[in-house]
């Protein structure tokens, strides 16, 4: 599966029009049905007092005012002060109803985007930029949040406004009401035609932005480089290059989101009042309308017209979110290509582990090539051959981080598609060839991911840690389990890296170890202490080691050599060395 | 289940500039002097003209009842107004977007150029996932600001004062009546925001935290699927998630409270207009035309105020944002460059080099010295500190205290550009960038094709890239997920060696290549870069028996200098270290 985000065609597949983006959102809506019921029919009855106002206005224009009743005036004055006290408390529930299905949604979609995070296969993560997907997912969630949190409620309030405004305008006097509607509908054709433009601009304005941080996050995590190299001009140059393109996209799309609605919507709702003036004083002057319907109708003008304006403004701040959800639900929409499969016929084998006729490649090039192999239980396994010869690529078929493009891959005996996630990472452990650190400590690094002693206090873990003698490599911390890890663990050399790594995966009692070069950068007096251990874990625990330097490796019962997508069984020690010097002087 | 908000991101910035005090968010604003101004002039004519259409209505209704109505005329003055209004809004509209846009690019570029001026030790301090919040995120804030407070706060502040006057002159005692509102909409503003500017802060630290987890959560799949650490990742994530969505509920609850109640008073404000206004009219003391014009300016004057309560907040954030900017933008360059340009020899002498961090020394007095085109190698055990005296040796780290000469010189008196020249350093962990694999070689710009090839058949790289269909146009993806371990450590050296350099520092550069690989590269590096002397990080004694010193580091003290004979005979630390790689050494013969 191809797992590119930023990829022209298949974003070009994937464009979508304003409702198509909308109906990708729905499912984040469906649990909020009886809420947003209850509030639109507080904004009815809000928006309807509201539009009942000016009309009272007006009634005590015409009726008590300009007859000097007193009374009636206030009588009309305690009415609307009543219909004004019922407004401030429905509007205040509508606010906290519509405002908490937003938050709630938002809250849904940062679940669902992060429950699909953790389900992507790595694949996905490799053929992405990090800078990007990191952009996608806070920046763009961002625009989601700013138009969730603010827009939606206000977006909704001022549809019903304008709806209610243009019927009572209609009741009061269709005629007089149909022209001064006239320049909006023209204004709706215009809006409708340009929003998918408007959008798209939006989209690339995002995607620069996506850019731009992608740039950021590669030059500042290799600033060491950058700076032994002398070439801080790399960065500003590569900077000033997606900050420039940024600029443009960013600055096309302000100008379409503000420059040509702004100052139209304004325009035409201007050209509204003038044709209620114009008109309505022609309607008076041949005796079919009043002058205090005219200055009700001139309020309803206006109410129908400012939210129609402040629509505007949320219209543009709608395609922002909108770009902005399409790039997030780009994400959404991606499958695991690794879907456990249904338990096929097991095979009665001895072996924990075996390869038939497996094939691989991370594109057309082709790394493994009919690769066969069994590896039994309580054995230790080495992998040696030259780099770029396959090793990890091997381990990373073991542990499922991809599945073999031919052929198949056992575990105990059944394919190890079949297995979920939890038994297969039970029985397999992988020790990557680059060690990973979370911020926090050291302690909570080494038991990550780990259901027995995730919840263990430092004494309890400690005692764990002396029975499988790993506590003697905490000596490496100069606070122990207490030892701050701060970043994603920079400040720790590449060695303190690794020991974590090795506690984290040995504590997890796997039944297949796998080591890619797990312990290169580790002295070898600490190393043969790692051996110990190695030594000491339970009978049938199968070890897979992938080493550079041959005392890592000689005590293996087996070895194999790994070159130019074949794995070659190498029988004893001596002839893998060989077979490595050899192997050395063909390429 | 815990997690704290505070413990990276939140962090308010280390190094704060000396003796300046609360940066000052307007002062950004200085260098677009002219364009500001245009802009400010702009909006005072758009909104000034939004203050004349009520008027010509008016005087249009009054004119008809005094039966002196003329449409043509009206309708002319209506049309030269709005089509004036549409005209000035959309130049305020572009000026508005390529002034804000401007800004925020400017003030980027300076950002980018001020952290690439910094060194590698306060990138560190900073954080790299701070630095892009600060040129994202924050800048995005101060964008805001000048797209839309600026022209917010002066329409606002024109729509106010001219609607107030214009109230007066209509009528004084209606008007007073009706402004009696201000204060009670400006006290609840107030009130709220302050509350809620806690709640603000308090939001964006969760949310900072939540982003955190979620670049955790890329940057390390390929662990988290390996240890299928997802579940209690997303426990971890649903609680901060839960939490995000009360204070989001909270904040809410401030809005929904405040805009109903905001809008009630200005109710009220119609209603005084009624109720009294009204009465003027009966009395006789008011036209009909006047009451139409006080109810439409009340309606131009109560929604600024809604307006400036809202920018008011819009300030409040660009300005947190400007603040953890300036700190960086204010930070010091990194301390001035020495000045001497001369040709090292390799001559290198390490005095009394104390390194701590925190409360811990890593490095305790070291001293040492290297002669010109000799080779050295530092050996240790892991987290003894070898790699932080690398560091601390080509000056990505000051030390806390010592000096590191280079012929005598310290290194500080060095021009920074010529010294790097002159240094290759090929670091443990490998640093790729997404650029041409010819690019990421020759990285620093002044190497030629020729010291390219030298370097790449060097690095014994011919055969690797002439496999590849582009050769050495090929892209090296994003962490070199595409390049095998040795290969990548192969490139980095090669990059290294392509700037002829005179001293060559490797990081524990065997870890990842094979035994063989290594001695003919060694090899190379030794026939075609003779004059090199090299400074080599180590696990192997094997590869440096015949070096011309051996430096044996333990927790940060060098505890025996010498060659390997000597240090056989004297230093029990090396004994056993050798011992340790003993049983597979005749192997180790064999193959060479």
């Amino acid at each position: 599966m191809n797992y590119t985000l930023n990829n022209a065609e298949s974003r070009q597949k994937r464009t979508r029009d304003t409702l198509g983006s909308l109906k990708n959102l729905w499912p984040l809506l469906a649990d909020e049905k009886r809420p947003m019921v209850i509030s639109f029919m507080a904004i009815l009855i809000n928006s309807g007092l509201n539009l009942l106002a000016p009309v009272c206005m007006g009634y005590a224009v015409d009726h008590y005012i300009r007859t000097q009743n007193y009374s009636g005036l206030f009588m009309i004055s305690g009415l609307l002060l009543v219909m004004y006290i019922v407004v401030l408390g429905s509007s205040y529930y509508q606010m906290m109803t519509m405002g908490g299905v937003g938050q709630r949604t938002l809250y849904r979609l940062r679940q669902s985007i992060f429950q699909k995070l953790q389900s992507l296969p790595v694949a996905f993560f490799n053929q992405n930029k990090a800078g990007d997907l990191i952009s996608r997912i806070n920046n763009d969630t961002d625009k989601l949040n700013q138009f969730f949190s603010q827009a939606l409620m206000q977006f909704v309030g001022n549809f019903f406004m304008i709806l209610g405004s243009a019927i009572v305008i209609l009741v009061l006097n269709a005629r007089l009401g149909g022209a001064a509607l006239l320049p909006a509908v023209g204004l709706l054709l215009f809006t409708l035609l340009t929003s998918s433009y408007v959008k798209q601009k939006n989209a690339i304005s995002l995607q620069k932005t996506g850019d731009l941080s992608a740039e950021i996050q590669e030059s500042v995590n290799n600033f060491k480089v950058i700076v032994a190299f002398n070439r801080r001009d790399y960065f500003r140059k590569k900077f000033a290059e997606a900050n420039e393109q940024n600029y443009k996209a960013s600055l096309s799309a302000g100008i379409v989101n503000n420059v040509t609605l702004l100052p139209l919507y304004g325009l035409v709702a201007n050209a509204g009042q003038l044709i209620v003036l114009g008109y309505g004083i022609y309607l008076i002057s041949i005796g079919q309308f009043t002058l205090g319907l005219l200055i009700s109708f001139l309020t309803y003008i206006t109410r129908f017209y400012d939210p129609l304006r402040q629509i505007a403004t949320l219209w543009s701040q709608f395609q922002v979110a909108l770009a902005g959800w399409d790039r997030i639900s780009d994400i959404l929409l991606m499958t695991n290509n690794l879907p456990q499969v249904s338990e096929a016929a097991a095979i009665s084998s001895s072996s924990i582990m075996s390869f038939e006729e497996v094939s691989f490649g991370y594109d057309e090039r082709e790394i493994l090539h009919k690769v066969s192999f069994d590896l039994e239980r309580g054995k230790t396994y080495a992998l040696v051959g030259p780099t770029g010869g396959g090793k990890t690529t091997t381990a990373s078929l073991m542990a499922r981080l991809y599945d073999p493009t031919k052929g198949m891959v056992r575990l105990a005996g059944k394919d190890i598609r079949s297995y979920s996630d939890l038994e297969r990472t039970k029985k397999i452990g992988f020790i990557l060839q680059e060690p990973f650190l979370f911020a926090g400590t050291v302690g909570e690094n080494i038991v990550y991911g780990n259901a027995e002693y995730g919840s263990y206090s430092q004494e309890q873990l400690l005692e764990v840690l002396k029975e499988t003698r790993l506590d003697g490599l905490l000596a490496r911390f100069e606070k122990g389990l207490e030892t701050p890890v701060t970043g994603n663990g920079e400040a720790m050399s590449l060695g303190q890296r690794q020991l974590i790594a090795f506690i984290r995966a040995v504590l997890r009692k796997p039944e297949l170890l796998i080591l890619d070069e797990a312990t290169a950068n580790i002295d070898t007096v600490t190393e043969q202490l790692l051996e110990e251990i190695l030594a000491k874990l339970p009978k049938e625990t199968t070890r897979v080691i992938i080493a550079h330097r041959l005392n890592t490796i000689q005590n293996a019962d087996e070895i194999f050599f790994v070159n130019s997508g074949e794995l070659v069984r190498a029988g004893s020690f001596d002839l893998a060395v060989e077979m490595l010097m050899q192997g050395k002087r063909e390429s | 289940m815990k997690y704290s908000y505070d413990s990276t991101m939140a962090k308010p910035p280390v190094i704060s500039p000396p003796g300046t005090a609360k940066p000052k968010l307007f002062s950004i604003l200085s260098p677009y002097k002219g364009i500001i101004s245009v802009l400010a002039g702009l909006s005072v004519v758009t909104y000034a003209l939004n203050l004349v259409l009520p008027k010509i209505v008016s005087h249009g209704i009054d004119a008809f009842i005094g039966g002196r109505w003329d449409l043509s005329v009206v309708a002319l003055q209506f049309a030269l107004v709005a089509v004036g209004m549409a005209v000035f809004g959309v130049l305020l509209s572009v000026i508005q977007t390529y002034a804000s846009e401007q800004v925020a690019r400017d003030i980027r570029n300076q950002l980018a150029a001020k952290i690439s001026q910094q060194t590698f030790a306060y990138v560190q301090e900073i954080t790299p996932a701070k630095i892009l919040t600060n040129l994202t995120s924050d800048i995005d804030s101060i964008k805001l600001f000048v797209a839309q407070a600026i022209v917010s706060m002066i329409s606002s502040i024109i729509l106010i004062l001219g609607s107030a006057v214009i109230l007066f002159t209509i009528n004084w005692k209606l008007a007073l009546a009706v402004l009696m509102i201000i204060p009670i909409i400006g006290g609840t503003f107030s009130y709220v925001l302050s509350k809620v500017k806690a709640l603000f802060i308090q939001g964006r630290q969760i949310i900072d935290w939540l982003n955190r987890v979620i670049n955790e959560s890329i940057l390390g799949a390929a662990l988290i699927r390996v240890l299928d650490a997802k579940s209690r990742e997303a426990k971890k994530f649903e609680a901060a998630n839960e939490d995000a969505l009360q204070t989001g509920l909270k904040i809410l609850k401030m809005f929904a409270s405040l805009i109903p109640i905001i809008t009630f008073v200005a109710s009220l404000g119609s209603l005084i207009i009624l109720s009294f206004g009204g009465h003027l009219v009966i009395q006789g003391s008011m036209s009909l035309g006047d009451f139409a014009a006080f109810n439409s300016y009340v309606a131009i004057f109560i929604f600024p105020i809604f307006v400036l309560g809202f920018t008011s907040s819009l300030i409040a954030q660009a300005e947190a944002s400007y603040g953890r900017i300036a700190s960086i933008l204010n930070m010091k360059d990194e301390v001035a460059t020495g000045t001497l340009t001369p040709t090292l020899t390799g001559q290198m002498e390490v005095r009394d080099l104390v390194l701590t961090y925190g409360e811990k020394p890593v490095l305790k007095q070291v001293s040492f010295t290297v002669k010109a085109g000799t080779r050295t190698a530092i050996i240790g055990p892991t987290a003894a500190g070898k790699t932080q005296l690398l560091n601390a040796m080509i000056g990505l780290f000051a030390p806390t205290s010592g000096t590191v000469f280079y012929d005598g010189q310290p290194l500080a008196a060095y021009e920074k550009q010529r010294f790097h020249e002159q240094i290759g350093l090929v670091f443990q962990d490998s640093i790729m960038f997404n650029l041409s694999l010819r690019e990421n070689i020759a990285f620093n710009e002044k190497v030629t094709e020729a010291d390219l090839q030298r370097a790449i058949e060097a690095a014994e790289l011919q055969g690797f890239i002439e496999s590849l269909p582009q050769g050495l146009s090929t892209i090296v993806s994003e962490r070199g997920t595409s390049l095998s371990g040795g290969q990548k450590q192969r490139i980095m050296l090669a990059r290294a060696l392509s700037l002829n350099p005179k001293v060559l520092f490797l990081d524990d550069f065997t870890a990842r290549v094979d035994r063989q690989t290594e001695a003919s590269i060694l090899a190379n590096v030794r026939k075609m870069y003779p004059d090199l002397t090299l400074v080599s990080v180590t696990q192997k004694i094997s590869s440096i028996e015949d070096y011309d010193q051996i430096i044996v580091l333990m927790e940060g003290e060098v505890l025996a200098t010498g060659t390997h004979a000597e240090l056989m005979k004297s230093s029990p630390e090396y004994v056993q270290i050798y011992a340790s790689q003993q049983s597979t050494n005749h192997y180790e013969l064999h193959a060479e």
